[in-house]
């Protein structure tokens, strides 16, 4: 048994290890989508390890360092973003912040684009009276207004990251629904389905293997500009005060909170802002860079060394 | 097709009543309306007299019974803090939001394709790097914070357009260009993603095989086919405007339905809030229907 | 719609392009909320009452909020204390409502019957508590009230009673009906409310001929629209937007901010954990950061300006270190001060609410308290505000923000301090006789049994955690001239608006 197992993984082993090669190898061929790939990275370990590094520093109060301006390095590295409010570094609060911000972004695509698109492809696939229990199940939810939703949450069961977790993603359920769902209308009709279909493959190999692969990179689409999506309706969510609660902070409730401020201190909201931004371009770019690495027609652009990727 | 259409109709009017029994139920389980009209020092004996009147003492599923029947007659109900028919309030904000939703989404869906097919047929190239990169920053940037940037930029330091409010075409142009920005941002990159998809398909190889000139290329075959999913975000993102746009209603004291909703819901006046639903999910539903029969117009194949 | 809209925008842009006329002797103010309804009997409500209140429909006494005059006649001329239980009010002859019909004694009973009716729910019985009175008609212009219990400030009460002609139904209204020198004239829901100036008004000719009111809720865009000058006025923006000195004004807006302490708990109920939580924070260092320069610390539920005030109560010093001693004596005696206590904060209860709560945690803290913060939106809050108190949350100390610009600490002391107060945090016999003595008093032994009653909750039990009497900022345009008052988020007064 144990032998089995061991012979087999040393077997994969080299063509792991080729693939890995092999992906590394376009990755390094489009240089956007490796600094994207760069910056995800130390994204996630930051907000892995930020909290426990830094939650002391980004708590500290210093009413002197109110509003204190960016690259004042007089107060030390920390300082180099600027203070908030209460004289808090900003440097520090948005690492912290990562965490929170990530664990709901993350959270909510994950879950509304896995449920949404779960219900996509049976929406797509089924007969279509299925189809239209989920179709209007999905009309239900997108005229059902999301602020409502938030406030019922978090009245009936408090401000916290799982239940903003759960708002947003029950509200972004349809848009994958729906997405996914024409997708499939459009690819279930082309030959290569009919010809699954014709030789007898069962419905569930075809939706898996033959139509979710074409589907999934509009996903993948959407899922990144989503993400940002999630983050600024987390933002919004707070501006209008029904967000996260202090003191938990995430990027959007500081830009939130520094709106009152925009005129006098830009850059309280400024450099969370710019945070959400670049992180939901490195998504984009690594997604882009992704479509192209997993699709076998259009690898080669990679392949050739990146000197033309167009 | 005009079968379709009853049928969908009839679906629509069951998820409609869904709805309605959803948001009946679950707004009055977040609290008294009394506690969020009255004074928050007002007695106990104002508070109960409050909810005699407004029938709030009443078990729930009287409360529905009330506002069932009453709806059979086509009366929404008075609105708590107004003191006028909630259907009337709500009418009024939808015009507003109506407008806002239409002019701003036929400029957003007429740059973004052109936009995104242009920066497609060249994917990778300096135009696809630089509208990706463009449309990316607009969608990623709070909306609320455009609002206010946009606010001390162009009204008061430049002095181009109002501040805000509506009355004149000027007052028009802030709203609209900071809702256009995130829809624009969000379909300029499924109609990107779609093209090249559309591009690199076997018949668009073969007609371009066939010598069939570049720009009929774009618009007249893979346009086509690259449509279905665009619709849908173009829906997904009319409906998000339809349900009104509370931030940016609010900045700019724009009198629309959202702004309505936000404060209908945060001051428990149950009887606006279900209207406002009714008839924003109306415009929705019909709307996906629209899409649908948008669907089936571009692909034969998928009536059914 | 859109085709109207365009229209009429043309219209206003012809309009605006033509050259203004000698003198424009109207104003725009720029409001954070709407008014959701006009009716007289709310004007209490500030959102309601900055539009109508002495605009549309006046009362029969009026307090002055800027001078000292104190209680002024309005459309009563004078009244009396007939007997301990009894008010007599002589009105105002030749007064007309905008209707046109006129204004008398049967008016008077109608409104405040009508006020006080059990079928609507007005705001006006909250200040009356559970006192019966009764209005009679004694000739057109003479009217009677008979209070039990004996109400010593009936005069002070009726500033709050809003007169409506007989006729009014008994139920909200949307067009207002008055004696005061405006009329509502348009109303675009959503939109605008325009009043306009009476010519058959009774008293003084405003200046101001036409006030048109606007809704923003961003206070960054009520001050640029009055620095682009698409408005006027805008008597509330936060201190963070009040950037330019020449349009922006400060003013003490009567609301109070403190921490209520429920003493039915433990460790609130120990004497010295109250007083280390009065000596733990620095109310000082939030002057001029957090909250706004001008910012008074609070040594009363109500602003110094009322009646009462006792100047010998002083702000209790910043000294950490003797709370850390009394927190520690108190343990030595089992009293258990670990125990974690909640700081409940209301969102966007005032600005920077967040950083000023954040800041007092950390503050509190420092001191040794464990303390968690958490914020509710204004329903939940509510049900930790008022009594029945939430029991399984254990000990908490609830933020609020009292606001009494009504002259008289009856309106705030038997809600914040009464045994039966329903936001009273304390069960103290003496203070229960102090509040019902001092409210049935007059004169100077009013005034000292309530600066008595101040004294002993600030300085002898140390019954909740004052903090600031808040103020405001309003901007003003060029073209007038305002000077904003301590009852500006009450009531606007038009006639208080001149141009320059």
């Amino acid at each position: 048994m144990t032998e089995t197992s061991l012979s087999t993984a040393e077997d994969d082993l080299p063509e792991m290890q080729s693939a890995a090669r092999r992906l590394l190898r376009m990755l390094w061929a489009d240089k956007f989508a490796l600094c994207a790939a760069l910056f995800l990275l130390v994204v996630v370990v930051l907000a892995i390890i930020g909290p426990h590094l830094l939650d002391a520093a980004a708590q500290k109060q210093n009413l002197r360092m109110r509003n204190a301006p960016p690259f004042g390095f007089a107060n030390g590295w920390m300082g180099v973003l600027g203070a908030d409010a209460l004289g808090r570094p900003l440097l520090p609060r948005i690492i912290v912040a990562m965490q929170n911000t990530m664990l709901v972004a993350a959270g909510a695509v994950f879950f509304s684009s896995i449920m949404g698109s779960l219900l996509g492809l049976v929406a797509g696939y089924a007969k279509p009276g299925v189809s239209q229990v989920i179709m209007r199940l999905a009309d239900v939810i997108m005229s059902f207004p999301s602020l409502l939703l938030a406030v019922v949450v978090l009245y009936m069961a408090g401000p916290s990251v799982l239940n903003l977790v759960l708002v947003l993603a029950i509200t972004r359920i349809p848009v994958y629904l729906r997405t996914t769902r024409a997708e499939v209308l459009e690819v279930r009709e082309r030959m290569f389905v009919s010809a699954a279909r014709v030789m007898g493959a069962s419905s569930r190999r075809i939706v898996f293997r033959h139509i979710l692969p074409v589907v999934l990179p509009t996903l993948m689409t959407i899922a990144t500009l989503d993400f940002a999506f999630v983050m600024l309706a987390e933002s919004s969510l707070s501006f209008l005060g029904i967000g996260i609660q202090p003191p938990d902070i995430t990027w959007g409730l500081m830009i939130a909170q520094g709106r009152s401020y925009l005129t006098t201190a830009w850059w309280l909201s400024f450099w969370p802002g710019l945070a959400i931004i670049l992180t939901t371009l490195s998504l984009n770019l690594l997604s882009n860079w992704m479509r192209i690495a997993l699709d076998p027609v259009q690898r080669w652009r990679l392949e050739m060394g990146g000197r033309k990727n167009g | 097709m005009t079968s379709f259409i009853q049928k969908r109709a009839l679906t629509s009017l069951i998820s409609l009543v869904g709805l309605v029994v959803l948001v009946f139920f679950l707004s009055r389980l977040t609290g008294d309306p009394a506690a969020l009209f009255l004074p928050i020092d007002a007695t106990d004996a104002m508070r109960e007299q409050f909810r005699e009147i407004h029938g709030l003492n009443d078990p729930l599923l009287v409360q529905f019974w009330h506002y069932i029947v009453d709806l059979a007659h086509l009366n929404f109900g008075e609105s708590i803090r107004k003191a006028r028919p909630a259907i009337d309030v709500v009418l009024e904000g939808f015009l507003w939001t109506f407008q806002l939703a239409v002019i701003t989404m036929v400029l957003v869906t007429g740059a973004a394709v052109v936009v995104g097919s242009l920066a497609a047929f060249k994917a990778g190239g300096f135009f696809d790097r630089f509208a990706s990169f463009v449309s990316l920053i607009g969608a990623s940037a709070p909306d609320f914070w455009i609002a206010i940037v946009g606010i001390v930029v162009f009204a008061v330091s430049l002095g181009w357009v109002p501040t805000s409010g509506t009355g004149t075409p000027l007052h028009w142009i802030l709203p609209i260009a900071v809702l256009f920005i995130r829809p624009f941002g969000l379909i300029v990159q499924v109609v990107r993603g779609s093209m090249i998809t559309a591009l690199s398909s076997a018949y668009v190889k073969t007609a371009r095989a066939k010598g069939v000139r570049t720009r009929p290329i774009i618009f007249v075959h893979a346009l086509r086919n690259a449509l279905l999913p665009v619709i849908t975000v173009i829906g997904d993102q009319a409906a998000a405007l339809l349900n009104g746009a509370v931030v940016v209603e609010t900045i700019f004291g724009f009198p629309g339905v959202g702004k309505l909703m936000i404060d209908s819901i945060l001051q428990r006046d149950f009887n606006v809030v279900l209207a406002a639903i009714m008839v924003t999910a109306l415009a929705i539903f019909i709307m996906n229907l629209l899409i649908d029969l948008a669907y089936s117009l571009l692909d034969p194949r998928i009536r059914n | 719609m859109l085709k109207k809209s365009l229209l009429l925008g043309a219209l206003a842009l012809v309009a605006s392009a033509a050259p203004a006329l000698a003198q424009d002797h109207s104003v725009k103010i720029v409001l954070n909320e709407e008014a959701d309804l006009l009716e007289p009997c709310m004007a209490t409500r500030s959102n309601i009452g900055r539009i109508i209140l002495e605009n549309v429909n006046e009362t029969l006494t009026e307090l002055d909020v800027r001078g000292k005059k104190g209680l002024m006649p309005r459309l009563a001329e004078s009244w009396e204390q007939t007997s301990p239980n009894e008010w007599r009010f002589h009105l105002r002859k030749g007064v007309k409502f905008s209707d046109g019909s006129d204004f008398d004694a049967t008016d008077v009973k109608a409104s405040f019957d009508r006020a006080m009716d059990k079928s609507i729910t007005c705001e006006t019985p909250r200040y009356f508590g559970d006192m019966t009175i009764q209005a009679s008609v004694v000739d057109p212009y003479t009217v009677d009230f008979v209070t039990d219990p004996v109400q010593p400030i009936l005069p002070l009460l009726m500033s709050l009673v809003t007169i409506v002609p007989s006729e009014t139904p008994v139920k909200f209204v949307r067009q207002p009906v008055g004696t005061g020198p405006y009329k509502v004239t348009d109303w675009t829901p959503g939109q605008q409310i325009v009043l306009s100036r009476r010519d058959d008004y009774w008293g003084d000719k405003p200046q101001v001929d036409k006030a048109t009111y606007v809704f923003r809720q961003d206070p960054a865009v009520r001050a640029a629209m009055v620095k682009t000058g698409e408005a006027d006025i805008a008597p509330s923006i936060s201190a963070d937007v009040a950037d330019d000195p020449k349009m922006d004004v400060s003013f003490l807006n009567s609301e109070t901010v403190y921490i209520r302490l429920d003493q039915s708990m433990a460790p609130i109920n120990d004497v010295r954990v109250r007083k280390a939580l009065n000596l733990a924070i620095d109310r000082q260092a939030f002057v001029g950061t957090l909250v706004p320069k001008g910012t008074e610390l609070a040594v009363a539920m109500f602003p110094p300006s009322t009646l009462g005030w006792n100047p010998d109560v002083k702000v209790p010093p910043y000294d950490p270190a003797e709370a850390k001693k009394l927190l520690a004596a108190a343990k030595a005696d089992g009293v258990p001060v670990d125990t974690k206590l909640t700081l409940v904060a209301r969102t966007a209860n005032f600005p920077n609410v967040t950083e000023v709560m954040e800041a007092i945690q950390q503050q509190l803290q420092e001191v040794g308290f464990n303390v968690d913060l958490k914020f509710y939106e204004v329903a939940e809050f509510e049900k930790m505000y008022s009594k029945p108190y939430p029991t399984d949350m254990g000990p908490q100390l609830v933020t609020a923000m009292h606001d009494n610009s009504k002259g008289d600490p009856v309106f705030s002391m038997f809600f914040k301090y009464a045994s039966d107060g329903r936001q009273s945090g304390l069960k103290d016999p003496k203070v229960d006789d102090l509040i019902s003595a001092a409210s049935e008093a007059t004169g100077d032994s009013r005034a000292q049994l309530w600066s008595q009653l101040v004294k002993y909750l600030h300085d002898d039990i140390w019954a909740d955690v004052l903090l600031f009497h808040m103020v405001d900022f309003a901007r003003v345009g060029p073209r007038v001239d305002f000077t904003p008052s301590i009852a500006t988020n009450a009531q606007l007064q038009l006639s208080s608006i001149s141009f320059k």
